[in-house]
């Protein structure tokens, strides 16, 4: 089909406006007699709270109130994240609002104080005097696991979740193989350092709703803001305002209820900004996990049977927890064909920061170990880092290892082929101690949500009397460009310049609900459901036109605000024309849209068998690093991608998505490193967490291949998560590539790669 | 450490002071009571993070008086409230203090240079200091001054530990000054970090003259491996006089390597800083002989 609008690489409206400073973020907005809050945070990561007495905080002069647990009406819920399906308490946890008889982690919130200024507010949660008595606590997952381990929670056990994944017999299997390599993995916490800390202003409006407006990628979560409340859904309003990133660490829950809590209490507006500091003790973490694999091939390179070990740590709450296990469960073999899969997941509690969504999902941290098995596979076998990769890829028509098929593209081959062709011939090393390797790594992830929870969209666009369009969606818009694509397929689909498009976004009563930006899937349902919407409009308009123009319906065309016959473009109306005529005629033109995924049931048994996902995505990254052999200094001096994207509806916005995942895997695999110590955090501020800076990365080259057979709009794909994919392998193969060690946990600081070196030698 | 928030918690009187004269009367007034400010890129974070505490902050960096390069041809006066950029961007800087610049150009990035101050990366007294071991090998002299009257110590004598200094609680620094160097010298500094702006893991700077084919004067010094910045004497001796060869690099560097004792901390192991602490003054001295005009 041939596109206009879309399938252009056009800078994102809101850009400019951004570069200027012009855009008031969730921090930069007041209202009069606004009050400022501040949280107490807990200094233990396990203790019993033997009393809180807040009555000297409270006689501070300019201290409105205090709140603890028991002023909060429904302090126990179930975590939601924008789901209207029950999907029970296999993949829903506990949502506590402010800690009660004891806390599970450092930093969770034990009570919030409204005052005059940040500095009273401040000061008063030194005047709060809280009495703990430390618990030992339990700090590593395989602990946790002991029948006599300390109990995190309030149940007999520390296991959140487990699944499973049976193919064929692993055990015969490997008998028959020529060659077994066995690794233990290891992937740290990752925080989401997004620019723009948790931040938020709520007041009560003249109708007594109660309002927040707030950076956050789930506005559904003013639902559980009401029952915490206990007051009707229809009371509370989100309004979501642009998010300076969110990364999956925008998902939970994090200044709302605070600031809803604050401001139904003393009746005034409470603004709540979180320091870095703070932000990096309140929200969630990427889970670490421990990854036990063994791969199994024959002597020509073909893989006979995987057996994957997973234990992943939940920190201190569930929250995703569950779906994270789940996505890792079913990316645990990666893209390739092996007859005989054998995985074990487990997800457990700690009294670690709590673990949560981040970018990728659960899949990213079995991309590293599969990516390193088929390195060394390949190694010991022999072979080229492409050719073992395309002797076993998923091609179409493959099946998953739980059974499903997948649907549209599989297009495996084709990125890893061009990614590792596009690095080009070998260079020399550059110096002395200084080595040059290359690694290619290959990575799967769905996009959209997983098929139980029901997932839908809606999105609604209206044609002015002038012709211009207003557009209206409850996309949370993190930066990515989630806003501008809706209004791309809108302007496509109506022949409506870019420009005379208005799109309100993010505001739970006055917006469609569009769902989460989380799970790659605005683009896949948010866009379908404006397409819908488009071609809605677009029939009525239509009928319309074919009476005026009394040409027949197929004969019609939208171009540049007409509507034109095909075989006679001379014979055309203005689009105003058209919509005036409806107008008249009583047909107002607006669509309120709604897509729906497919939906499958909520898993009934560990093993998972069958359709979870809706469709993947398929990527590559090829790398070449320097390593110094004298430091242990690793150097990714280029660095190409290939994703097939189904269809790049703005490419330059797919070359963004595909640049930053693969920066902060970057991070991932060289220097990012949050530190955590029997429960204390070592990483405390962007001083001691290192993220890369534009001096740390190379240009990423990006190659972008368009199946048109994804199941978004125009047949896209969605690409933010899986872009986290493939880069964090390609680095520690390229590494092992160079100078000959095989790094298996993450990151490879300098020291690291340094004394395997020397232990090596 | 405490959380950074963003609040300056303890009530403070702010000076502005333009003239040196007014910035020694108020320190000599306030004795004790009040903190320097200079960039800030330093002492606000400590005093964000509730680390420090003062009743009165005296804001110095515009006195323009203190705000100068000049070189002479042989020697170097450096004002100490000139920016970190500002030095970068200097051409005799850049061409006949080597080591001096490969610092400051090492340092943080482009908008914290442009607030930073030599004089408080000195005063700081962090043992990761960047400016620190160029001024040590370049034989640098600091001028203290108070309404007491001024004094010169050597650069050698300034740091006592971590955010230890020999500075009294009524002087400022006021002038760091480098001597003439001679002829035929070459300098060096080379510093690991985590990514590339970042306090050092470890640095080190190197100033030596040639005679010919052999090392004349030399200095060698480390950052980040000591409670303080460090001169190491005997690594120093070990080329001194000496015909400059690889193995001669070799054996001072792993002379070097045995006498620093580096500890663990957040940044690095000390294991990691000793290893790579020979492989970087080798670096070093190779490096400083080639500026010097020497070969290898
Ligand atoms: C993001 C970032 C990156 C950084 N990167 C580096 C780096 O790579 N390398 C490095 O070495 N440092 C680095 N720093 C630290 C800091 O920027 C430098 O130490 C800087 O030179 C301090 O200068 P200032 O003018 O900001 O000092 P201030 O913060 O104003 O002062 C520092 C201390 O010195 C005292 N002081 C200042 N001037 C005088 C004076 N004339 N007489 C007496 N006392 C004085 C102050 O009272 C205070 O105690 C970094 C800091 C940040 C925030």
């Amino acid at each position: 089909m041939e596109t206009t609008v879309v399938g252009k690489g056009l800078p994102k409206f809101d850009a400019y406006t951004k570069a200027k400073g012009n855009i008031a973020y969730a921090d930069d907005f007041s209202l009069p007699g606004m009050l400022y809050a501040k949280v107490l945070r807990s200094k233990y990561p396990a203790a019993k709270i033997i009393s809180i007495n807040t009555a000297r905080a409270e006689l501070l002069p300019g201290v409105h109130t205090v709140m603890t647990s028991k002023d909060v009406p429904h302090n126990n819920l179930r975590a939601k994240f924008g789901q209207s399906t029950d999907i029970g308490p296999n993949f829903e946890g506990l949502y506590r609002v402010l800690a009660e008889e004891k806390v599970r982690f450092l930093g969770e919130a034990i009570a919030l104080v409204a005052a005059d200024s940040e500095k009273i507010a401040e000061e008063a949660l030194t005047l709060i005097d809280v009495i703990y008595e430390q618990l030992p606590g339990v700090f590593d997952p395989i602990e946790a696991l002991k029948p006599d381990a300390y109990l995190v929670g309030d149940n007999d056990t520390n296991l959140v979740s487990q699944f499973k994944i049976r193919q064929g017999d692993v055990a015969t299997a490997f008998e028959s193989a020529d060659v077994i390599v066995e690794n233990t993995y290891r992937v740290p916490f990752k925080d989401h350092a997004f620019l723009e800390p948790e931040a938020g202003v709520a007041w009560v409006d003249e109708n007594g709703i109660i309002t927040i407006r707030v950076c956050t990628q789930v506005i559904e979560h003013f639902r559980t803001v009401a029952e915490v409340l206990g007051i009707p859904h229809n009371h509370v309003r989100v309004i979501g305002t642009w998010v300076g990133g969110g990364f999956g660490g925008k998902e939970d829950i994090s200044v709302e209820s605070f600031l809803a809590l604050l401001a139904w209490k003393t009746k005034q507006p409470v603004k709540l900004t979180y320091t870095r500091e703070e932000s990096f003790l309140a929200h969630s973490k990427r889970h670490p996990f421990v990854m036990k694999y063994k791969t199994g091939a024959t002597k020509d390179g073909m893989l006979v049977a995987l057996e994957a070990e997973l234990i992943a740590d939940a920190g201190a709450y569930t929250y995703l927890s569950p779906w994270v296990l789940l996505y890792a469960t079913v990316n645990a073999a990666g893209p390739y064909n092996i007859p005989h899969v054998k995985v074990d997941t487990v997800a457990v509690l700690t009294n670690n920061p709590f673990s949560s969504a981040y970018r990728g999902f659960g899949a990213v941290q079995p991309n590293f170990a599969y990516e390193s098995q088929m390195d060394e596979l390949a190694r010991i076998l022999d072979l080229d880092p492409l050719t073992i990769r395309l002797k076993n890829c998923l091609r179409q028509g493959d099946t998953l290892t739980t059974g499903a098929d997948f649907g549209g593209s599989v297009a495996v081959q084709e990125v890893a082929e061009k990614a590792w062709q596009a690095l080009g011939p070998k260079r020399a090393d550059p110096g002395k101690h200084i080595k040059l390797g290359r690694g290619l790594a290959v990575g799967m992830m769905s996009y959209g949500r997983l098929t139980f929870l029901h997932d839908t969209s809606r999105s609604y666009i209206k044609l002015e009397l002038d012709g211009s369009v207003l557009m209206r969606s409850g996309i949370p818009d993190l930066g990515a460009g989630q806003a501008q694509a809706l209004v791309q397929i809108a302007a496509e689909e109506l022949g409506v310049p870019l420009e005379k498009i208005k799109i309100f976004t993010s505001d739970t009563s006055l917006t469609p609900l569009a769902g989460t930006s989380t799970a790659t899937r605005q683009l896949y349902m948010s866009g379908n459901a404006t397409l819908k919407a488009a071609r809605e409009v677009k029939e009525r308009l239509i009928d319309k036109a074919s009476v005026m123009l009394n040409a027949d319906k197929t004969d019609l065309k939208f171009v540049n605000e007409k509507i034109l016959r095909i075989s006679e473009p001379d014979k055309y109306l203005a689009l105003s024309a058209v919509i005036g005529q409806c107008s008249t005629d009583g047909d107002e033109l607006y669509s309120e849209a709604q897509f729906n995924a497919p939906f499958t049931e909520v898993p009934v048994s560990d093993v998972i068998t069958g359709q979870t996902f809706a469709d993947f995505t398929f990527g590559a990254y090829a790398v070449e690093v320097a390593v110094d052999e004298e430091t242990g200094a690793v150097n990714v001096e280029r660095a190409v991608t290939c994703y097939d994207v189904g269809k790049a509806i703005n490419p330059l916005n797919v070359e963004g998505q595909l640049e930053g995942g693969g920066v902060d895997s970057i991070g991932y695999a060289l220097t990012e490193n949050f530190e955590v110590e029997q429960g204390y955090l070592k990483s405390h501020s962007l001083a001691e967490y290192l993220l890369p800076t534009a001096l740390d990365v190379p240009d990423i080259e990006t190659i972008l291949v368009e199946s048109g057979a994804g199941i978004g709009p125009y047949g896209a794909k969605g690409i933010g998560e899986p872009a986290c994919n493939a880069m964090a392998p390609a680095i520690i193969n390229a590494i092992r590539d160079a100078v000959g060690v095989r790094i298996t946990s993450l990151p490879a600081t300098s020291e690291k790669v340094l004394f395997a070196m020397l232990s090596q030698n | 450490m405490k959380t950074n928030t963003k609040i300056l918690t303890s009530e403070f009187e702010y000076l502005e002071c333009p003239t040196l004269a007014e910035a020694l009367n108020c320190l000599s007034k306030y004795n004790g009571k009040a903190k320097i400010l200079a960039g800030g890129t330093d002492l606000l974070i400590k005093m964000k993070s509730g680390l420090l505490q003062c009743q009165y902050l005296i804001f110095v960096k515009k006195i323009e008086a203190l705000n100068y390069l000049i070189s002479d041809k042989k020697t170097l006066r450096i004002g100490p409230m000139i920016n970190l950029r500002s030095i970068e961007k200097n051409e005799q800087v850049k061409a006949y203090y080597s080591a001096l610049f490969e610092a400051v150009r090492s340092m943080a990035a482009t908008s914290v240079k442009n607030m930073a101050t030599i004089g408080g990366n000195l005063c700081n007294g962090s043992p990761a200091a960047d400016t620190a071991p160029p001024l040590l090998v370049y034989g640098a002299t600091l001028k203290l001054s108070s309404m007491r009257g001024d004094r010169i110590v050597p650069v050698e004598e300034f740091f006592l530990g971590p955010s230890q200094t020999v500075l009294e609680s009524d002087e400022l620094l006021t002038e760091i000054c480098l001597p003439d160097l001679g002829d035929q010298v070459g300098s060096s500094f080379l510093k690991l970090g985590r990514v590339s702006a970042d306090i050092a893991k470890i640095n080190v700077a190197v100033c030596l003259n040639r005679n010919g084919k052999t090392v004349g004067n030399c200095r060698i010094a480390f950052g980040s491996v000591a409670p303080t910045p460090i001169r190491i004497p005997e690594a120093e001796e070990i080329l001194k006089g000496q015909e400059m060869s690889d193995e001669l690099i070799v054996k001072a560097a792993k002379a070097a390597a045995g006498l620093i004792k580096p500890i663990t901390d957040k940044r690095s192991t000390n294991s990691y800083r000793q290893q790579v602490s020979k492989v970087i003054l080798e670096e070093g001295i190779r490096s400083a002989w080639q500026r010097a005009g020497g070969e290898l």
